[in-house]
């Protein structure tokens, strides 16, 4: 079937199933090729293989490898602050070689890398450990320091105390002990300590344990380490939610006892405790030393920390340069891999066989690719293209351009188009914006919704990715359809008459005002021969019936508008009855639908022009209710009371049509059932039993124009057996029908939302305009114009967040509703699947969650 | 007449939209655009038709009981 000179939106693009022989030199560089082209979907033939079996598995396993090494190195990048260079500089690290060259060369840097950056970060660890316990150390030395001298302070008054009673008894001991003034502060007495640290947490328990234990027979003192003192080792501070630097909460403690029983106790419990013990020396001189030298490889300790800090940073920096080169090869090597696991080894021709579907018209394009992969491989074979015939259905592919995608993608939401049916979405690309400024319409809001997304477009290029977060690129994703919704809602506002609430006077109107005689008189308009040439007459702005009459004109353009809508999409299955080649169902299933639909609401819609047509007043009638008109329709067709009237014959006409639409009813339901058996009775005659279709995917052999290329079997499944299930048919007509007819009527009053958000939206719209800056142009002065100021600001934010931002998006909603099901309902299957292109998109992005 | 302008401007649209059909160059988005000229025309055209319809013979007159006693004739 030839192909049509230009893509068309109407419907999916005709695929075709195609065919590769692709010798298995130039196959990494045709899945290279094909992937920047993004036109072929590939089928699995290897459906049964389990991925440990597939022929990449252990190419796979290496790129893995290297993404888990990657992910480390990124993770410690992040965790230093270094900024990567952004994939689009880096283009030219990998330029001229081939995706495998590049993986080889990437994966040696990756192993040397990660070795050395993972020895530095041991070595640092334990480095800062060491920091940590030496200034514990000196904490501990500069704590009991001071116990020492408040306790030799202490200790003078306590011998004072002691001197004359027990001076024969202690004398040796003070003998012993006299080594200066600070010296064992106990009256000479030479008791031995236990000094540590312990977590601040622990310190009650600490307490009460030794005291139990000891039954008392000790002294303890301790002092808190200050905060900030502490280095909090970077794993401990890594862990912490928030990246809050926690210090460790530690305390000093000296516990004095005697005895070394008792002393062993204390370090036990201390041990079991968690504390960590020092040996301190009693005396003061040694202390000092020893607090110098502690001191003194503290400093040597961090300038080891720094340094080995600045060699880790600086190879992390080299990384950096290129690790998103590097991210993109190994993510694009990944999927290259994946690709040809699908395909199938040839083991008579040593080639590899792919199948796919590729869009026809796309059939020479890829060609090209194929040429240009067998140029980039350096080989003289390139792979062999096959156009398949098959049965199967294709994946729907609609082509679209960066204005329609948008409109695409809404409904490609509710469903995927099946095979070569209407594509709504051509359709769309009007209808939506417009039914939306149907319930949207204002000028002013209208306007600024226009000039935001006009900007969008404008800066497009400057965000060939999105805008980065969810939200933002939404609306920047759907810029064309808000530009289009607030050109619409442009033209709806000067209808309705709208801008900001307030009525424009652009021409003589049908109204004049009489002058009252009184103030507080009521006042009624008086017609001239003038009609307001273009939307709602300024006239009814700030009339006090002004609702009545709006409410009336917009729900009868709501029900008008939405049968119109309707018998549109009813007409849009004729035709896809004519390209699916199946003409009886125009006048099975077409001319019921549309003949039920027109009879009854499309005699509204008449009877609503008609009405609106005629001159009541010069009749000098009241005009018929169209309601009661359309019940009475039902209720007691062919009695039409004079009074109720609209047309002569009326009453005729109304039999006739509710007969017509009483007989669509069993024709929607019988004839295409009835048409479904005789075509089954027809084919069973003929002796093709269960056979659906003519033909199973027969194999031709025609196009083998390549060097003897040929037979290889195929991986088609033959159609599966359908039988025949009448019931199904008739069950299925049944609930179609019934769905239809009552569909009508309810879809018909859906469309009367088009009044409701409208009539929401100006009364929005007028209730903020009064509220806020109409009270403040009545106030004079300087207090007026302050007033005026912060009002005007007040009624702007309100009005873009809530008119505009709110209302725009609860409009675009139910715009979005009618299309789903009032508009598609009628005929869209939506049973398609997407077509799937291979292709590189997002490779050079760094997976989310590892920066 | 007054009423005779809704089948003015309906054989002008149509005009319009049958000019936009075969000005329209050949090409990828050829279908798309007829579409949306011929489309826009037509939902333009019937809002304006319905709103100018509906107000040809009106049943109800505008009411208001806030206008100053004195107040010079309106400008038209």
């Amino acid at each position: 079937m030839p192909v049509s000179e230009y893509p068309s939106l109407l419907r999916s693009e005709e695929m075709s199933l195609v065919q590769l022989y692709v010798p298995i030199d130039v196959a990494h560089a045709t899945v290279e090729e094909l992937a920047e082209l993004k036109r072929v979907q590939f089928k699995d033939l290897n459906p049964d293989v389990n991925p440990f079996q597939r022929t990449y598995v252990s190419q796979i396993r290496r790129c893995d490898e290297a993404e888990r090494r990657l992910r480390f190195l990124t993770t410690q990048i992040a965790s230093q602050d270094i900024a990567l260079r952004p994939y689009e500089d880096t283009l030219a690290l990998f330029a001229g070689r081939s995706g495998a060259q590049a993986l080889e060369e990437i994966d040696q840097r990756l192993v040397e890398s990660e070795q050395r950056v993972a020895a530095m970060n041991g070595s640092y660890e334990s480095l800062e450990k060491r920091a940590l316990e030496l200034e514990e150390a000196r904490q501990v030395l500069i704590e009991t320091d001071v116990f020492f001298r408040e306790a030799s302070g202490r200790s003078d008054e306590i011998r004072t105390s002691f001197d004359d009673t027990s001076a024969p008894l202690l004398g040796d001991v003070e003998q012993a002990g006299r080594h200066g003034a600070e010296e064992s502060g106990f009256g000479g007495l030479e008791l031995e300590f236990v000094a540590g640290t312990i977590d601040r947490a622990r310190m009650a328990t600490f307490e009460r344990v030794l005291w139990r234990v000891l039954r008392g027979n000790l002294y303890m003192n301790y002092a808190e380490i200050d905060d900030a003192a502490l280095p909090v080792p970077s794993t401990e501070a890594g862990s912490q939610a928030g990246g809050e630097a926690k210090a460790l909460r530690k305390n000093v403690f000296i516990i004095f006892a005697h005895g070394q029983e008792l002393l062993d106790k204390i370090r036990k419990i201390a041990e079991s405790m968690g504390a960590t013990l020092f040996p301190i020396d009693s005396n003061a001189d040694k202390r000092e030393e020893k607090l110098r030298e502690v001191t003194s490889r503290i400093e040597d300790l961090n300038s080891v920390l720094y340094n080995t800090n600045q060699t880790r940073r600086a190879e992390l920096v080299k990384i950096a340069d290129s690790i998103t080169a590097w991210w993109t090869v190994v993510r694009r090597e990944k999927v290259v891999y994946s690709t040809l696991n699908l395909w199938k080894w040839d083991q008579g021709r040593k080639t590899l066989l792919a199948e796919g579907w590729v869009p026809t018209r796309d059939i020479p394009v890829v060609q090209g690719a194929l040429r240009q992969a067998s140029e980039n491989a350096g080989t003289s074979v390139s792979a062999i293209l096959h156009q398949l015939p098959t049965h199967k259905d294709p994946p729907t592919f609609h082509r679209t351009n960066k204005v329609t995608e948008g409109f695409q993608a809404i409904i490609d939401a509710y469903g995927i188009g099946s095979y070569q049916e209407v594509n709504p979405g051509l359709f769309t690309v009007i209808t939506f914006p417009f039914l939306f400024a149907v319930m949207f319409g204002d000028i002013g809001h209208g306007f600024i919704m226009m000039a935001t997304a006009l900007t969008l477009i404008l800066i497009e290029k400057r965000f060939p990715k999105g805008m980065g977060s969810e939200i933002p690129d939404t609306f920047f994703f759907g810029r064309y359809i808000i530009f289009f919704m607030g050109l619409f809602a442009i033209f709806t506002g000067f209808i309705y008459n709208d801008i900001f609430s307030l009525s424009l006077h652009l021409a003589p109107g049908h109204w004049t005002w009489p002058t009252p005689a009184n103030a507080g008189d009521v006042v009624e308009a008086v017609a001239t021969k003038a009609y307001y040439p273009f939307g709602l007459d300024p006239a009814w702005h700030g009339a006090d019936n002004a609702l009545i009459f709006t409410n009336s004109m917009k729900m009868k353009m709501s029900v008008v508008m939405g049968v119109i809508h309707m018998s549109f999409a009813i007409c849009l299955n004729v035709l896809n009855h004519l390209h699916f080649k199946k003409p009886e169902l125009i006048w099975a299933e077409f001319l019921p639908q549309i003949l039920f639909m027109e009879s009854i609401f499309g005699y509204l819609i008449a009877c609503i022009v008609y009405k609106w047509s005629v001159d009541w007043e010069a009749v000098g009638r009241n005009p018929p209710n169209l309601l009661n008109m359309l019940i009475k329709l039902f209720l007691s067709p062919g009695n039409v009371a004079p009074e109720d009237q609209l047309y002569p014959g009326q009453a005729g006409i109304q039999v006739f049509l509710l007969l017509l639409a009483l007989v669509c009813v069993p024709w929607m339901l019988c004839t295409k059932p009835y048409l479904i058996w005789k075509e089954h009775q027809k084919v069973t005659e003929q002796g093709y039993h269960g056979i659906g279709s003519n033909g199973n995917g027969a194999i031709s052999a025609d196009d083998s124009d390549a060097e003897g290329a040929g037979h290889a079997v195929v991986a088609e499944e033959m159609d599966e057996e359908h039988e025949f299930d009448f019931g199904e048919h008739v069950i299925h007509q049944v609930i179609h029908t019934i769905e239809f007819c009552l569909g009508c009527i309810s879809n018909t009053a859906s469309y009367l939302r088009l009044w409701a958000l409208s009539l929401a939206h100006a009364q929005l719209s007028e209730v903020l305009w009064s509220m806020t800056i109409e009270g403040a142009f009545e106030m004079e002065g300087a207090a007026g114009v302050a007033f005026l100021v912060a009002m005007f600001a007040m009624w702007m934010t309100l009005t873009i967040c809530i008119l505009i931002v709110m209302e725009g998006l609860s409009a675009f909603l139910h715009a979005l509703r009618l299309h789903w099901v009032e508009f598609n309902g009628k005929f869209f299957v939506g049973a398609g699947v997407a077509f799937d292109p291979l292709t590189f998109d997002g490779c050079d992005e760094i997976p989310e969650g590892v920066l | 007449m007054a009423g005779g302008l809704i089948f003015l401007y309906f054989f002008i649209a149509a005009a319009v939209a049958a000019g936009g059909f075969f000005v329209v160059p050949k090409g990828e988005n050829q279908v798309v655009t007829r579409t949306a000229i011929i489309l826009a025309i037509t939902c333009c055209w019937l809002m304006w038709a319905i709103t100018y319809l509906a107000q040809l013979h009106p049943l109800i007159k505008p009411r208001r009981a806030d206008l100053r006693p004195a107040h010079d004739e309106l400008f038209f």
